[in-house]
C-alpha cells in the first residue's frame, strides 16, 4: 500500500507542476466561463450560466482525459521514465492504478474550481442535493474520460500525437453532444449519432444533477453507456500498454 | 568458492524479426561473484546494454539461462539497484522526493535522515529541494546513482555511469563507486572507457559484436595476451648489445630515442643501466609504458576502442 500511495502522490505532483496542464485544467475553463458570460446578451445571466457551467465542466473533464492524461503518459513513455519503472518490481496494473487515481484527483480539483467560479462570480445556485447527485456523475465522467485517454496513449508514438488525437476526439464531441450547444440546434444526423457518444452521456448526467438537482429519466442508460465505453477502453488500454517507446 | 550472484549461461538475445533481426548477444557466458566490481567493456553496440537489460528482466533472451541473486531475472528486480544509460527521472520531482519515490517502488520506506545521508554521500545536500530538470548533468548523474542505492540493493547495475561527465565529475563518481564496493555490494558497470575499467574494476569482460573476447582482471587479460611493455630512452647504444639484454623482444631507434619492447621490463631495465655504464653513458629521460587494456582490446578485436 505504501508504494501505491507514494507512486500516486508522485504522479499527482508531476501533474500539478506541469504549467500547461495547470493552464488547461484551471485557467482555461474559467476563461471560457468569463467569455460566455461576457457575450451573453439575455436577461438571466445566472440562469444561462447554470446551464453553461455543467457543460464547461464536463467538457473540460473530457479534455483532461483525452488530451492531458493521454499525452502525459505518452511523454513519460517517450522520455524513458516508464522503462525505469519497469526495471523496478512494480506491475503495470499498479502504475496505471496510481496514475489514474492521481488523474481523478486532478480532475476533481478542476471540477471544484469551475463550480466555485460559477457560484461566486455568476450566482449559480447549488443546493446540497445538486452536489450530492453531481459528484458520482462527475466521477463517472472523469473515469471514463481517463480510460478513453489511455487508449490514445497506447497508440500515440509521441506526446504531440496524443494531443492531436485527443483534440480530434474532443472537439468532434464538443459541439455535437449537447455539451456547449443544445443538441436540438443540430442537423438530424447529428441528433441521431450524438447520443451514442460518451460526451452526450456525460452532459446528460452532469448537467441536470448539477443545475437542477435531478437525474434525467434516461440516466441508467447513460451510466451504462459510459460503463461500456470505460470497460472497453480499459481492456484496450491494458492490451495496448507499453513500457517502452516503439523505436528503442 | 561461493555460488555466483550473477550466473549467465550461453545467452543470446536480439531485436527485431526476420530480415531486420539484429543479434546483440551471441552465446555469452559469465559468472560474477558476490562483492565484485565487474566491468563490461566494449565499444558502442557491442551488446553491453543488452546484457544488462536481460539481467534486469527488461529483455528476454532467445537462448540460454540467467540467474540473478538465485532467481530468474524477472523475479529478481527487487534485489537490484539500477541506473539506465538514459537517465530518465520524473524530472518535476525534487531530489528528496525522487529518492522517496524510487525507494517506495521497492517497498522501501526512507526516513528523512536516510534521505539526507544519501544526498550527503553523493554531494547533493544543497540540491535537496531542486527539481531534477534544474540540475546540471553531473548532478543528475549523481542523483541517478543515489536513486540506484535508495532501495539498499544487493547488486548495483550501472550503464555507463560516467558517460558525458567531465573528468572531475568522473573521478567523483569513481570515488563513490569505490565506496560502494567497500559496502560489499556487487557492482556491474558497462563502460567504453579503458581508463575507467582499469581504475575501478577487479575483473572485466571485453565484449565485441555480442561475444565475450576475454574475462579476467585487467592485468591478467593483458598478461595473458603476452603483450609487451615499451621502454623508451634517450641514449645511443649498439642495437645488437641491447637486443641481447634479458626479456627484450625487439629494438629500434625512433628519432632520438631507443625503443625497446620487453616482456619483463623489471629485468630489462637494470640490465640496460649496466650496459649504458659499460659504454660510459647514463640512461636519461626514460619512459616505460606498460601494455594496457587498450592494447589488449586492439590485440583481441583488431580494432581500437574509441
Amino acid at each position: 500500500m505504501y508504494r501505491f500511495l507514494t507512486l500516486t502522490k508522485a504522479m499527482f505532483l508531476i501533474h500539478i507542476r506541469d504549467w500547461s496542464l495547470l493552464f488547461w485544467n484551471f485557467a482555461f475553463p474559467v476563461l471560457l466561463m468569463v467569455l460566455y458570460g461576457a457575450v451573453f446578451s439575455g436577461d438571466d445571466l445566472s440562469g444561462f450560466m447554470t446551464w453553461m457551467m455543467p457543460g464547461v465542466l464536463a467538457g473540460n473533464l473530457m479534455a483532461f482525459g483525452l488530451i492531458g492524461s493521454s499525452s502525459m503518459m505518452t511523454e513519460l513513455r517517450a522520455k524513458g521514465v516508464l522503462r525505469r519503472l519497469q526495471a523496478s518490481p512494480i506491475s503495470s496494473g499498479l502504475l496505471l492504478g496510481a496514475y489514474i487515481l492521481a488523474n481523478v484527483g486532478m480532475a476533481l480539483s478542476t471540477a471544484l474550481v469551475v463550480i466555485l467560479v460559477g457560484v461566486a462570480a455568476y450566482g449559480v445556485v447549488l443546493q446540497p442535493l445538486n452536489l450530492l447527485l453531481a459528484l458520482p456523475m462527475i466521477v463517472v465522467t472523469v473515469v471514463s474520460s481517463i480510460a478513453l485517454g489511455q487508449v490514445i496513449s497506447g497508440v500515440a508514438p509521441r506526446a504531440g500525437a496524443a494531443v492531436a488525437i485527443g483534440q480530434l476526439v474532443y472537439f468532434a464531441q464538443l459541439f455535437i453532444t449537447d455539451l456547449f450547444m443544445p443538441i436540438e440546434m443540430m442537423p438530424d444526423w447529428v441528433q441521431r449519432i450524438g447520443p451514442w457518444l460518451p460526451g452526450y452521456a456525460m452532459a446528460q448526467l452532469v448537467r441536470p444533477a448539477l443545475a437542477e438537482g435531478v437525474l434525467n429519466d434516461g440516466w441508467p442508460l447513460h451510466v451504462l453507456l459510459l460503463a461500456v465505453y470505460t470497460a472497453v477502453a480499459l481492456v484496450l488500454a491494458a492490451r495496448l500498454f507499453k513500457w517502452e517507446a516503439r523505436s528503442a | 568458492m561461493t555460488a555466483p550472484i550473477l550466473d549467465i549461461q550461453n545467452v543470446s538475445a536480439g531485436y527485431g524479426n526476420g530480415q531486420r533481426r539484429v543479434d546483440a548477444l551471441r552465446g555469452v557466458s559469465l559468472q560474477i561473484q558476490p562483492g565484485e566490481i565487474f566491468g563490461l567493456l566494449g565499444p558502442n553496440g557491442a551488446g553491453k546494454s543488452t546484457l544488462l537489460s536481460c539481467l534486469q528482466g527488461l529483455h528476454t533472451p532467445t537462448q540460454g539461462r540467467m540467474i540473478v541473486a538465485g532467481r530468474e531475472p524477472k523475479q529478481a528486480k527487487g534485489a537490484l539497484g539500477i541506473q539506465l544509460q538514459k537517465t530518465a527521472l520524473l524530472d518535476d520531482l525534487n531530489a528528496a522526493e525522487l529518492l522517496e519515490v524510487y525507494a517506495a517502488l521497492y517497498d522501501v520506506q526512507l526516513t528523512p535522515e536516510r534521505i539526507s545521508a544519501l544526498l550527503e554521500r553523493f554531494g547533493l545536500s544543497e540540491q535537496r529541494g531542486k527539481f531534477a530538470r534544474q540540475m546540471s548533468g553531473g548532478q543528475q548523474q549523481r542523483l541517478a546513482l543515489a536513486i540506484a542505492l535508495a532501495n539498499d540493493p544487493q547488486i548495483v547495475m550501472l550503464d555507463e555511469p560516467t558517460a558525458a561527465l567531465d573528468p572531475h565529475a568522473r573521478r567523483e563518481v569513481w570515488d563513490v563507486l569505490r565506496g560502494l564496493h567497500e559496502d560489499r555490494r556487487t557492482i556491474l558497470i558497462t563502460t567504453h572507457s579503458m581508463e575507467e575499467a582499469e581504475a575501478l574494476c577487479g575483473r572485466v569482460a571485453i565484449i565485441d559484436q555480442g561475444k565475450i573476447m576475454a574475462i579476467g582482471s585487467p592485468a591478467a587479460i593483458v598478461a595473458g595476451l603476452g603483450l609487451q611493455a615499451t621502454l623508451k630512452a634517450a641514449i645511443d647504444l649498439p642495437l645488437e648489445a641491447v637486443r641481447g639484454l634479458p626479456a627484450v623482444t625487439a629494438v629500434r631507434y625512433t628519432g632520438q630515442h631507443l625503443e625497446i619492447q620487453s616482456a619483463a621490463p623489471q629485468t630489462t631495465l637494470p640490465a640496460l643501466h649496466q650496459l649504458a655504464a659499460q659504454h660510459g653513458k647514463l640512461v636519461t629521460e626514460f619512459t616505460l609504458r606498460q601494455p594496457s587494456l587498450e592494447d589488449a582490446f586492439l590485440a583481441l578485436t583488431g580494432r581500437s576502442l574509441n
